[in-house]
């Protein structure tokens, strides 16, 4: 205002006054507002499993993994990003979803290895990790995702190489997945990718198809020989009691026949013992009387000739054919 | 007091307005963020090299170019290599780098990153050869791989560390044997598993015989030895008889021959015995005679 003051009425003077604490009020007001819309900016929310990062002038600041409400100072001071750190990355190898059957041929060259007998082998495998440092996810490692890949083929080449075909195949499928693992592990730390390997799984791992016919026949082999020793196990198990109970038949008889036998001759003794009591009271009778009952007895049942030997001339001719038709 | 209150207000929304500018890259603060670098050139020549953070440039007159240097992934041609026992074998690789000094790295390539990784694919692939080549087929793939590999990576390192590209690792991810050696490798591995399987099957057979010979064994052992303890315990009954009959029989020989002898006329002279008997004998004293003469000859 170029004019004095002093010569206005003071109505006019009030008018101005009020005017323009209005218009001061409204200036306030407004940037009160704007202020509190670009403060209102750095307020954000944390789902469960997300995390932020928060870089001032572009330096790193802090991370905020707390799930809820979070304060910070508005962008462009403090800028920040928010990422998944919970979720669970899957990356497939060697193998496509569920099928097996005819596979890719990227599937399949990813998914051949060479085992430490010089073997040709097949390892589909699945790796499943996780963002543990948010920082670093984001930026120490560009292209995460081909990082990840290529490393956990490396990783899971090197596993294999010090393994044989058979352990690959076989006996130390676990071990060589948690190998595979640890080895992963070990490459993403060292480039600092902030990643959590949270498992490595083997699926679907076997012989090269031209091969497959001769490791399968191995395997029938395998139950082939435990067959047979099954068979020679069964017919153990059935000749030993076989045996056993011969045993037992032959020594039981041998038991009966020791008795019998015992048995038996003193029987025998004591019945003779008891004759020989009544003999001696009588001999004379007793002898006589047990050597006609005998001869009584004896005579009774066979063929007899009787032939005095005082009559000389009679020629003692013996008919051999007496006995009737008796085969000579 | 309201004047500089003002001019602050002014101020503070005049230095957000440029710091908002300055992430785009305009005006005279310059925000480095994290995994980056920024190069700031006075009429062409380097005045400054940025860290993370805030810091200043004369506009107009200094330009800023921005450099990753986060690690960056690059993937080699797979390429065949001669191991040093003459196996032949094909090796993919893949290299972990970045851009360390941003400087030397834009006096080499000119900022261009098909250069640099043109680049960095020629030496670690000479070097990739070079070490290889200086190991035996099994060394690579099994006993020697991580120091292989980090030999490697060493070398392509020391390469290319004046042109501002540290390498971090150089990692074999795939080695494959060439068309031809593969079916070889299959023809020896069927042999090695048909070798097996012969070996398991004659080894079941071994075994399972092995099972009856000694069952067999054992059985005879068991019955034979059954018999002998049998022959024993009857050879212990007939002692007892023969011990037995002698202590009966001993009290009266003479009786006992006698009645013996009857016995075993009795049993032995059957039905079908013809006797030619004198009748002198003792049974038939009274044959031809007659009353009972208690004198007998």
């Amino acid at each position: 205002m170029a004019q004095g003051t002093g010569g206005e009425p003071p109505e006019e003077r009030a008018r101005r006054s009020v005017a323009r604490m209005l218009g001061v009020g409204v200036a306030t007001l407004v940037t009160l507002v704007l202020l509190a819309g670009w403060g209102s900016l750095g307020v954000f929310i944390l789902e469960p499993g997300e995390a932020a990062v928060l870089l001032r002038l572009g330096r790193y600041a802090d991370t905020r993994t707390l799930p809820g409400l979070h304060f910070s100072l508005p962008p462009p001071i403090v800028t920040r990003v928010v990422v998944e750190v919970d979720e669970v990355r899957n990356e497939d190898f060697g193998f496509r979803g569920k099928e097996a059957a005819d596979m890719p041929k990227v599937a399949v060259q990813e998914a051949t290895m060479q085992t430490r007998d010089n073997n040709i082998v097949r390892v589909g495998f699945a790796v499943q990790y996780s963002i543990k440092d948010a920082f670093h996810a984001l930026y120490r490692v560009a292209d995460r995702d081909a990082v990840v890949r290529d490393a956990a083929q490396a990783a899971m080449r090197e596993a294999v190489g010090k393994e044989t075909v058979d352990g690959v195949l076989r006996e130390r499928r676990a071990a060589l997945a948690d190998e595979a693992r640890s080895l992963l592990q070990a490459i993403l730390d060292s480039y600092g990718a902030g990643l959590d390997v949270r498992s490595v799984q083997l699926q679907n791992v076997q012989p090269p198809a031209p091969v497959r016919e001769a490791f399968a026949d191995v395997l029938k082999a395998n139950q082939d020989a435990s067959r047979m020793v099954n068979e020679a196990e069964g017919y153990r198990n059935t000749v030993i009691p076989n045996a056993r109970a011969e045993a037992t038949e032959t020594l039981e008889s041998a038991e009966a026949y020791k008795a019998e036998t015992i048995a038996r001759a003193t029987g025998e003794a004591e019945r003779f013992r008891a004759i020989a009591v009544e003999y001696r009271k009588a001999p004379e009778i007793t002898a006589r009387r047990m050597h006609i009952e005998t001869m009584e007895s004896v005579l009774g049942g066979v063929e007899k000739v009787l032939v005095d030997p005082g009559s000389a001339g009679l020629l003692p001719y013996l008919p051999l054919n007496l006995g009737g038709g008796r085969k000579p | 007091m309201k004047r500089v209150l003002r001019m602050l207000v002014f101020l503070a929304l005049l230095a957000v307005l440029l710091l908002a500018a300055g992430n785009r890259g305009w005006g005279p603060f310059v925000v480095t963020e994290e995994g980056t670098s920024k190069v700031v050139f006075m009429l062409g020549d380097v005045h400054d090299v940025t860290q993370p953070g805030l810091s200043f440039r004369i506009p107009l007159l200094q330009s800023v170019e921005t450099y990753d240097t986060r690690w960056l992934y690059l993937n080699t041609e797979p390429l065949p290599i001669q191991t040093r026992d003459g196996e032949e074998l094909n090796v993919d690789n893949y290299v972990i780098w970045r851009i360390s000094q941003p400087v030397e790295f834009r006096r080499a390539f000119r900022s261009q990153m098909g250069n640099a990784q043109a680049r960095i694919d020629r030496v670690v692939r000479d070097d990739v050869r070079e070490v290889i080549g200086r190991h035996t087929l099994l060394e690579v793939l099994e006993s020697k791989r991580s120091d292989i590999m980090s030999e490697i990576a060493e070398n392509s390192r020391d390469a290319l560390l004046a042109e501002g590209v540290e390498i971090r690792d150089v990692r074999i991810n795939r080695t494959e044997l060439p068309e031809g050696t593969e079916e070889s490798v299959y023809a020896r591995m069927r042999t090695e598993r048909e070798r097996l399987a012969k070996k398991s099957r004659a080894e079941g057979d071994e075994k399972a015989r092995r099972v009856r010979a000694e069952a067999e064994r054992e059985s005879r052992v068991i019955v034979a030895s059954a018999v002998r303890d049998a022959e024993i315990t009857r050879g212990e009954g007939d002692a007892r008889s023969a011990a037995i009959y002698a202590e009966g029989y001993s009290q009266a020989p003479d009786f006992y021959a006698f009645m013996r002898s009857l016995e075993a006329y009795q049993s032995t002279l059957a039905e079908r015995t013809t006797l030619v008997i004198s009748p002198q004998s003792e049974f038939f004293r009274y044959l031809e005679g007659a009353g009972p003469a208690d004198r007998a000859p």
